[in-house]
């Protein structure tokens, strides 16, 4: 055995991340290691890689016990991470990035064509061809994870800890990564990949472990498991299905005309937009993010100003208007990045919980507190939100309780429209089941929703009309029944539609 | 129990702070020959020694309380104002004026002149706030360089047109306000005024809006995430305007408060000479911006200088000494700064 994580515990005050958790990798092996949000992946991680000390338990590397104080110890131990959100350097090129750290030298000069040749040499060498010479800022997101799992390979890293790789990339990228995967594991290289994606596991690892509030609830081999039984060992249970009831559409709730944003760059951000959300409809954006996705958002909820084109909410215009006022006239906004648009970290829940909410919930400008921890409070039992106290800071959540904090919160304002941004982004099965069954219920209590995405299953499984976005336009809108994961993904990179 | 216990936390780094700069006024003592326990001891005294001598510390701590709590507001709502010199001066002087100039009963005189100060010093801040909003000209900058446009203007002001004529003595200054528009002090023949009491008054009530009102807690969102802010309806522009306009206000306060009950009249050089414009800021960051926690760092840190006075009456230690006090003291609270922000930018990485 190559590594062995015995009866790791890990408490924070009151709170255990871990609890007697076991663990082990094998050279060569993919090990998955899945489970909901707070369930303690990241917390063994953070242990191995030397970022947090174990309250008790061991760790053996070929049978010796060792023990990490830090990340260099770790990498000194040749065991690499790559984080969930790249940790490099854009201005830098792809070689400067890679031998950061251990910088190939001519006497007290860094040797840029040397780092150049051992950046080229390692792609070769591990089947993952890079352009030294590239700026990193200018590389796709796919190429960048590339670029860091070669910065971990050139530490000399021979266990490899994956945090949830696939979430940024495009289903091709993910892909590539898969077999990239694959192909360094049959070198020898050991691989513990954190993920929530079942499909890609299940495509991908050798053994599974799977953590349920700090414990683990099984170790299988991939060949004998399946996603069914992987989602009932991470969330306790069965899960619904869920089936969309067929309901005739009624009358159009937002209008978008011509929305055109022309920006800084020689491509306008958004080109002509124009699309319509009706009654008990679910309409599905797919796209790969960074096509507008955003601006549209942005420009319908009133936090960007459009150039031409008009925006109607329930038959109003409401191009120019203040967010205040579009948010009254009925408008709730699920965004896309929960950290940068959804919360203020510093504050509590209930803070949080408040935005919005806040004239619902005063009296002559006075907030009246009781009020304000009886409602968020109702959500966070509805949701199953995980926190200490609603007094709890927003950022000591996990990312998936803090989504359904948002969700809850976008929801409660029960209002006709709502823009429902990743809704599921970085969260787990069982989160996912209620929010999408959150969703499908407003749905068919007459709510017109528009839901962006960047998951194509999530897409597929709401939507009841689904538009593509292609660099600022729509290339193509297809009904829900006849729409295939295909047909979407090709237009999606840009391809014309067949047929 | 958790808000205890976090409570305790948050108070560790200032006390930490304090006792540090303690420990290292304590060896500048030594290294001037003094005697440690001896100097400290007259420091006190100077501080607290007797009600005199306390009040008199309440009376310097008032100006500092008021601008602290102006920047506390500014800063919650993530703007540093470093204006607040400029503003008390312009406060100050528009007080001077009223109260000497306004025709009318006393207490409307001293009524509007402590309006006029809130309003001048606010629109001085208000007018840094807008040009960040109109042309994005950096908050930290304009408001740091209008100090110098507003305390030269009002020296330009009582060295010229309205410079008090009327005694021998060539001060730069206005002349004497009247005895009836005086703010009364709160014990005879004590420094301290009624308007420790408004300053007291305003740490509470600033400390109740920003927990209990909906503008508040606008504000403190605001403060917190800019983009979150906007994103629930929270208009920046506007937030930043009134927040800015307030902030000033206070300054311009404290600077009334100080003409109308310490010096009756506006003296070039009389308000920026104590520094308390700084002083202010610096309870602010020794507070993290809490109201009621930057009211006390303010009578601390009049304290300091109070003391300091006592103990160059009474010792050979020079005043200096507990400048370097309050310096090191500015170091440690940027530590805290640092520390925070290290700490912030560990828990986005992780």
């Amino acid at each position: 055995m190559l590594l062995q994580m015995n009866n790791i515990t890990k408490s924070y005050g009151n709170v255990t991340a871990n609890s007697n958790v076991a663990f082990s990798l094998r050279k060569g092996e993919i090990h998955a290691l899945v489970g909901e949000n707070g369930a303690g992946k990241t917390t063994l991680m953070r242990i191995l890689y030397g970022m947090e000390n174990p309250t008790s338990g061991e760790i053996r590397l070929e049978g010796k016990p060792v023990s990490f104080s830090s990340p260099e110890d770790a990498i000194s131990h040749k065991i690499g991470m790559v984080h969930q959100h790249f940790m490099l350097f854009p201005t830098f090129t792809i070689a400067e990035n890679i031998v950061i750290g251990r910088e190939p030298s001519s006497g007290i000069g860094f040797d840029r064509k040397a780092a150049a040749a051992v950046t080229e040499q390692l792609g070769r060498q591990f089947g993952m061809p890079v352009d030294p010479w590239k700026k990193v800022g200018e590389c796709s997101l796919g190429l960048q994870q590339r670029v860091e799992i070669l910065k971990v390979l050139h530490q000399g890293a021979e266990i490899i800890i994956l945090d949830e790789p696939t979430g940024v990339l495009t289903p091709l990228e993910v892909k590539e990564l898969l077999i990239a995967i694959k192909g360094l594991a049959t070198q020898g290289k050991s691989f513990i990949l954190i993920s929530h994606k079942l499909q890609e596991i299940m495509e991908v690892a050798d053994r599974i472990t799977v953590l349920r509030d700090g414990k683990v609830t099984g170790t299988v081999e991939a060949k004998d498991t399946d996603a069914e039984k992987l989602s009932r060992l991470m969330v306790g249970r069965d899960l619904v299905h869920m089936s969309r009831n067929e309901i005739p559409a009624g009358k159009p709730v937002l209008e978008a005309a011509g929305i055109t944003i022309a920006g800084s760059k020689t491509k306008p951000l958004l080109d002509g937009v124009s699309l319509h959300v009706d009654e008990g409809e679910i309409v599905g954006i797919a796209g790969i993010s960074g096509n507008g996705q955003s601006e549209l958002i942005q420009a319908i909820s009133g936090l960007m100003k459009v150039d031409t084109g008009s925006v109607k909410l329930l038959g109003q215009d409401i191009t120019g208007e203040q967010v205040k006022a579009i948010r009254e006239r009925g408008l709730a906004h699920i965004p896309e990045d929960r950290y940068q648009w959804g919360v203020a970290k510093d504050a509590t829940v209930a803070e949080n919980g408040l935005m919005g909410h806040a004239d619902r919930h005063q009296r002559y400008g006075v907030l009246r507190g009781s009020g304000i921890r009886r409602m968020v409070g109702e959500w966070v039992s509805r949701f199953g939100i995980k926190t200490g106290s609603l007094s709890t800071k927003a950022q000591y959540l996990s990312g998936g309780n803090l989504q359904k904090l948002i969700v809850a919160r976008e929801l409660a304002q029960n209002t006709p429209f709502l823009i429902a941004a990743e809704p599921t982004r970085g969260v787990d099965v069982g989160a996912m089941e209620i929010i999408h069954g959150e969703l499908l219920k407003k749905r068919d209590a007459g709510g017109a929703i528009l839901l962006i995405s960047s998951e194509l299953t999530e897409i597929l499984k709401l939507s009841d009309r689904i538009l593509v976005m292609f660099e600022g336009r729509i290339v193509g809108e297809l009904n829900a029944d006849n729409a295939t994961e295909e047909h979407i993904s090709l237009l999606m990179a840009g391809g014309k539609a067949v047929g | 129990m958790d808000k205890l216990v976090s409570f305790i936390r948050s108070m560790v780094q200032p006390l930490l702070a304090v006792i540090v700069g303690l420990a290292a006024g304590a060896i500048a003592i030594a290294v001037v020959g003094g005697s440690v326990p001896e100097t400290y001891a007259e420091m006190w005294k100077g501080a607290f020694g007797s009600f005199y001598f306390f009040t008199n510390t309440l009376s310097r701590a008032t100006p500092i309380i008021l601008i602290g709590l102006g920047v506390a507001l500014a800063f919650r709502a993530g703007f540093f104002n470093l204006g607040s010199e400029g503003q008390m001066v312009l406060g100050a002087l528009s007080a001077a004026l009223t109260a000497i100039y306004l025709p009318g009963p006393a207490w409307l005189k001293l009524i509007a002149a402590l309006i006029a100060g809130i309003i001048s010093g606010g629109i001085w801040s208000a007018f840094a706030g807008w040009l960040d909003a109109k042309y994005r000209m950096n908050l930290l900058i304009t408001t740091l360089l209008l100090n110098y446009i507003a305390t030269l203007f009002a020296g330009y002001i009582v060295s010229y047109p309205l410079k008090d004529r009327t005694g021998s003595a060539a001060m730069a200054q206005t002349m004497m306000i009247d005895k009836s528009v005086w703010l009364p002090k709160l014990f005879k023949g004590m420094s301290l005024h009624y308007g420790f009491i408004i300053a007291a008054v305003c740490a509470v009530l600033l400390f109740l809006f920003m927990r209990y009102t909906v503008k508040g807690y606008e504000i403190r969102m605001l403060g917190g995430n800019p983009l979150f802010a906007s994103y629930g309806g929270v208009q920046r522009g506007k937030m930043m305007l009134l927040s800015m306009f307030v902030s000033g206000g206070f300054a311009g306060l404290a600077g009334s408060i100080e003409v109308l009950g310490t010096q009756y009249r506006y003296l070039d050089g009389a308000l920026t000479t104590p520094g308390y414009a700084w002083s202010g800021i610096m309870a602010t960051l020794l507070a993290g911006s809490h109201p009621l926690g930057t009211a006390i760092a303010a009578i601390l840190l009049a304290a300091l200088q109070t003391g300091g006075m006592g103990m160059e009456r009474n010792t050979e230690v020079p005043l200096e000494v507990s400048n370097i006090i309050q310096a090191v003291l500015i170091l440690f609270v940027s530590a805290k700064i640092t520390y925070s922000f290290i700490k912030r930018r560990k828990a986005a990485r992780s």
